[in-house]
């Protein structure tokens, strides 16, 4: 709970920075608080809580996703400088990442419906303005209003499926939802099959599952790059926590309402994701696509329901944040220096900066799921807990789907070791150059060790 | 103090990345010092736990390696006393030879590469002989055979030696495969791969069981693989084509025993499947025996060298196949001292030779080289069984235990022991006896090698001379110290570690082997220095014995016709035929059909938010109607 205070306080004192005259001062007070907020985030380790009439749990589950999402929102914070330099606007970019954190604290700690969409209308508002925030450049204007009309369509079905839960059941409460549903054997009842429906729905526009996965490659390509490297880390990492929190723990005595839905929208998923990705030749947006593909993966823990579900959802989401937020990092530098994001950017890299080629080969043979990186564990640990709850098709379309991966991404390790060199070199400062060590070291020790993260919760 | 042994193979670890990634920064000085303090450290703390002495085997526990449902892997350590012993020989005899390569390779201009690689072996080493399961075990196993092709390879422009690296990859990956999947069948069997629970639960077993015997004999497959027994010996004597320190490093005092060390660590196992044990000895005896013919009349030293270590090597499993699981480890002790020291002394040979191997152009190096003379001859005694270097003791005792077990073994050790005796003095008294046989501009260069060099052969020649007192034989005093050491790590039952050889029978072996061994150095002595025998230089000049000798029982020659060309007829069907047609057009079937629907979906995406919110609500529909209408 303190996280959440935490947090709040930050965001309120983002918000006084201008009128106070400290807004200099701003970054390293944000990288402090988040500091701060993790620590109290890791004091709640076994150390769970039900709070304010059972609108809020913290549990070990909650405090892994938030330590994760803080975490990779530090990193972020370290890597986007420039995003905040802007003078006319720092102080709205810090107040509105911290608040969309909040949002996404929210959505992790949740144990009312109320709850939940409160904290996905926390983030999503924060996220329609941040979206938008290139307010000189019509792509990122056209991405923030079609992420917000779209979003706000999801909303109505996220409303309108609590509405009808709530006339079944009665309640708010998960628990009490819960329990209404097994002991009353009201899985029939239309009220609460079309509302499960809806919920998924709306949860399925969040994690950008096919076929609601629509806004996800323009909003992607036309944000700002440093807001889609946040949107597909931190936020996913969020709609992902949610969704499983609320299926896995309310659902859960119903699955044959949802399951059968949701194991086609993961294949649809996964074959979309990866199938369109093959034929892209811009950086930014095959990463977009490459972030649907491993949302279709993530969709199979949740369809896994068992004691490694969790804990491999978990590992899933810390592999895919790491060596994603890597990639957008590398991105960033290189379309900053060579003013271009086509994969044409990357050609004759390895010769030019080795480091640089060297931390994107690892990012992309974690994110194409290749020992020894974490990536491979990640797949391999949501494959064999899937593979536990009888989805053995499923599987197998999903390795298919990675082996389509591959090409892709081998497509920019290619680039990088193609003999013909653009001549322009890139510059890699040492803030940089630490960043992207720590983040492609940790996924090569995720991928050694993996044991390190696996069952943890 | 046992619980910092995980720092032992970090030492060698941060030392290889430290040069390897400093290469261009770093001093090429620097690199063989601090190679050789890495390892310095690694034996400090393996001493300081050594005289320590933990009782029992204590396990060390580093990190989480795999963890998934049943199967759980860490990267732990087990510190016993087979353990033990094997770091002290690692990191000791190791750290002389990274001392020695300081000198050796000063010239060399991949100097640098060379410590990292030689540092990367020492942890890959350490791996293997501290793991405390099979997998982390394999892992080292992996490693080493990893770092001995690197090795092999070293001076990578000759394809020579890259033939020779290869063929030692791919002789080692056939034992290596037998070896996995040995491990697969313990895991199977055991449900588990970690010593502790696997030996725990085979100690509960009947003799004879079908599956451990083939759990055995699979992993003797891959001790054959990685100390060069019959059939998979051949790599060993082309892996000379290495630098000198590699070949008595890796390829003679520790890599190459790394089979017998899988054997013991395993050995309640082989001890409840006495067929495994019968098979080990009787390819342990066939070995030693064809090495050492091969050995008679091989005129490179190197070469010679390497076969008595394969040859040797054989020794070590006929005492694993009798049960006589310390006594190899004793073997294995001393071999490591007196070969390591044999090579480096060639090596010191063929330093001052400028890069000549054949001792037919060598003679009379004694004058000129004293020291690499003293130690060689210390070398060749202790190799031959002299009393009382090291030899002598641990030959002895295995010679003693295969008397117990069978005559008939016995008898072809002891033949093969006077063999070794005789190729031994042979090429001892050809290198440093008689008059120089080389070119002029050699005879000019002779000289002794530097300071760096001659340490470490001294030490070693120390430990060549007085190793075996580690374990005299019962004639001599009531303590055996090597075997009571080992006592309390190896579980297998008493009776079989307690057959011992009468006394009688041990005074009279003495007596015999001291007569012998002084006929052969009399003979040899009167054969090549007083009349000058020294060896043709024409293959046609031979006898037909020791033609067939000479080119190895033409072993080489019938691998390449019966497994290796019929293998590359197969390959090449399966290239033209399966692969160019069948596979890649199927192959570039689907890559292409992936391409078109990648180029179709991509259509879909418009950019015309009307459309997709009309493409979700055709998606909800129809998931509305599927849950609540059908």
């Amino acid at each position: 709970m303190t996280t959440l205070i935490v947090l709040s306080a930050l965001g309120l004192v983002c918000l006084f920075s201008e009128i106070l005259g400290f807004r200099k001062l701003l970054h390293p007070i944000v990288l402090i608080g988040l500091l701060a907020s993790f620590v109290t985030n890791l004091m709640d380790w076994n150390n769970g809580a039900h709070l304010f009439n059972e609108m809020v749990v913290i549990d070990n589950y909650s405090v892994a996703f938030m330590g994760l999402m803080i975490g990779i929102t530090f990193i972020w914070c370290l890597m986007s400088p420039d995003f905040f330099t802007e003078p006319s606007s720092e102080t709205d970019h810090f107040a509105l990442i911290v608040f969309a954190l909040i949002g996404t604290m929210v959505m992790v700690t949740f144990a009312n419906m109320i709850m939940l969409f409160l904290g996905i209308e926390i983030l999503s508002i924060a996220l329609y303005i941040l979206a938008g925030s290139h307010k000189t450049k019509l792509s990122s204007n056209e991405a923030a209003l079609k992420y917000f009309l779209m979003g706000s369509f999801a909303t109505g079905f996220l409303l309108f499926g609590i509405a009808l839960i709530y006339g079944a059941t009665g309640s708010f409460n998960l628990a009490a939802i819960s329990s209404m549903i097994s002991e009353h054997h009201e899985q029939n009842s239309v009220m609460i099959v079309a509302g499960i429906l809806m919920m998924m729905i709306a949860l399925a526009f969040k994690v950008s599952a096919a076929p609601f996965h629509f806004w996800a490659p323009d909003v992607y390509q036309g944000a700002p790059t440093v807001i889609t490297a946040f949107m597909s880390t931190v936020v996913k990492t969020a709609a992902f926590a949610a969704f499983y929190r609320l299926f896995i723990h309310t659902f859960s005595a119903s699955p044959a309402i949802w399951a059968p839905t949701l194991m086609i929208i993961s294949g649809l998923t996964i074959l979309v994701g990866n199938i369109t990705a093959v034929y892209q030749t811009n950086f930014k947006r095959m990463l977009a696509y490459s972030s649907i593909s491993h949302a279709g993966y993530m969709v199979l823990a949740i369809l896994a329901m068992n004691q490694s579900a969790s804990s491999s959802l978990m590992f899933y989401a810390t592999a895919y944040s790491i060596s994603s937020i890597t990639a957008f990092a590398i991105l960033l530098l290189v379309s900053h220096q060579t003013g271009s994001d086509e994969i044409r950017s990357f050609n004759g890299l390895a010769k030019q900066n080795p480091f640089l080629s060297a931390v994107t080969l690892v990012a992309m043979l974690s994110l194409a799921g290749i020992p020894p990186t974490a990536g491979f564990f990640a797949k391999y640990y949501i494959f064999s807990a899937a593979i536990q709850n009888g989805y053995l098709g499923l599987v197998l379309i999903a390795i298919l789907g990675s082996l389509i991966g591959v090409f892709y991404y081998f497509r920019i390790i290619i680039a990088l070791f193609k003999s013909e060199s653009e001549e322009k070199e890139i510059k890699v400062n040492t803030l940089f150059r630490v960043l992207l060590l720590v983040t492609s070291l940790a996924a090569l020790a995720l991928g050694i060790a993996p044991g390190m993260l696996a069952g943890l919760i | 103090m046992t619980q910092l042994a995980w720092l032992i193979p970090v030492f060698p670890l941060v030392g290889f990345l430290v040069i390897s990634l400093g290469n261009k920064i770093l001093p090429k000085q620097f690199s063989g010092v601090f190679a050789s303090l890495t390892v310095l450290a690694s034996f400090i703390l393996s001493l300081a736990i050594f005289l320590q002495s933990p009782e029992t085997g204590e396990t060390v526990f580093v990190f989480d390696w795999i963890k998934s449902g049943g199967l759980s892997i860490p990267v732990s350590f087990l510190i016993d006393h087979i353990s033990l012993t094997m770091l002290l020989i690692v990191t000791g005899v190791g750290f002389l030879i990274h001392v020695y390569s300081i000198g050796y390779m000063k010239e060399d201009e991949g100097y640098s590469r060379f410590f990292s690689y030689l540092n990367l072996f020492v942890f890959f080493m350490l791996l293997l002989v501290m793991g405390s399961n099979y997998i982390v075990m394999f892992a080292g196993w992996e490693g080493v055979g990893l770092c001995s092709y690197l090795l092999i390879g070293f001076w990578f422009k000759n394809t020579e030696y890259n033939n020779a690296a290869n063929k030692a990859f791919i002789m080692n990956r056939i034992g290596d495969l037998g070896f996995l999947l040995g491990i697969i069948l313990i895991y199977v069997t055991f449900g588990s791969v970690s010593f502790d629970d696997v030996f725990s639960a085979a100690k509960t077993l009947p003799d004879n069981q079908p599956v451990i015997t083939a759990i055995t004999l699979l992993l003797f497959v891959g001790a054959m693989g990685k100390s060069a027994q019959i059939p998979l010996y051949t790599w060993l004597p082309d892996a000379m084509a290495g630098p000198t320190p590699v070949s008595a490093l890796i390829h003679a005092a520790t890599m190459v025993t790394a089979g017998i060390y899988m054997v013991v660590r395993s050995n309640i196992l082989y001890s409840i499947s006495p067929f495994t044990l019968e098979v080990v000895s009787i390819i342990g005896m066939a070995t030693a025996l064809f090495a050492a013919t091969i050995a008679m009349v091989q005129t490179d030293i190197k070469k010679v060298l390497a076969y008595s270590t394969v040859s040797q090597l054989g020794y070590m499993f006929v005492a694993l196949g009798v049960g006589a699981y310390s006594t190899a480890l004793f073997h294995v002790t001393t071999h490591a001292f007196f070969k390591a020291l044999l090579f480096l002394a060639a090596g010191s040979v063929i330093h001052a030779m400028s890069g000549e191997q054949d001792v037919r152009k060598m003679g009379g190096l004694r004058k000129k080289l004293p020291i690499t003379f003293a130690v060689f001859a210390i070398g060749t005694m202790a190799i031959s069984g002299v009393p009382p270097f090291a030899g002598f003791f641990s030959k002895d005792e295995i010679l003693a235990r295969a008397w117990t077990q069978s005559p008939v073994l016995f008898f072809f050790l002891a033949v093969t022991s006077v063999l070794t005796a005789i190729y031994m003095f042979r090429v001892f008294f050809l290198t440093f006896y008689g008059t120089f046989r080389g070119t002029h501009d050699q005879e000019h260069h002779l000289h002794e090698s530097p300071p760096s060099m001659t340490i470490p052969l001294v030490v070693l020649a120390i430990l060549s001379t007085v190793g075996g007192f580690l374990g005299l034989p019962t004639v001599f005093s009531e303590h055996h110290f090597f075997g009571d050491f080992l006592k309390s790590s190896l579980s297998t039952p008493g009776t079989m570690l307690q057959s011992e050889a009468s006394h009688t029978f041990e005074w009279t072996l003495i007596g015999v082997s001291i007569i012998t061994l002084a006929g052969i150095i009399f003979w040899a002595f009167n054969h090549f220095v007083k009349k000058h025998r020294i060896p043709a230089i024409q293959e046609t000049e031979f006898k037909p014995v020791a033609k067939l000798l000479y080119n190895k029982y033409y072993i080489d020659e019938i691998y390449q016709s019966t497994f290796v060309k019929p293998l590359y007829s197969i390959s090449n069907f399966f290239w033209k035929i399966v692969d160019n047609s069948i596979v890649d057009g199927l192959v570039n079937g689907v890559s292409k059909s992936v391409v078109w629907a990648g180029q179709t979906i991509r259509l879909v995406q418009t950019g015309n938010v009307g459309f997709y919110i009309f493409a979700m609500v055709f998606g909800i529909i129809a998931m509305l109607l599927y849950n609540l209408v059908f």
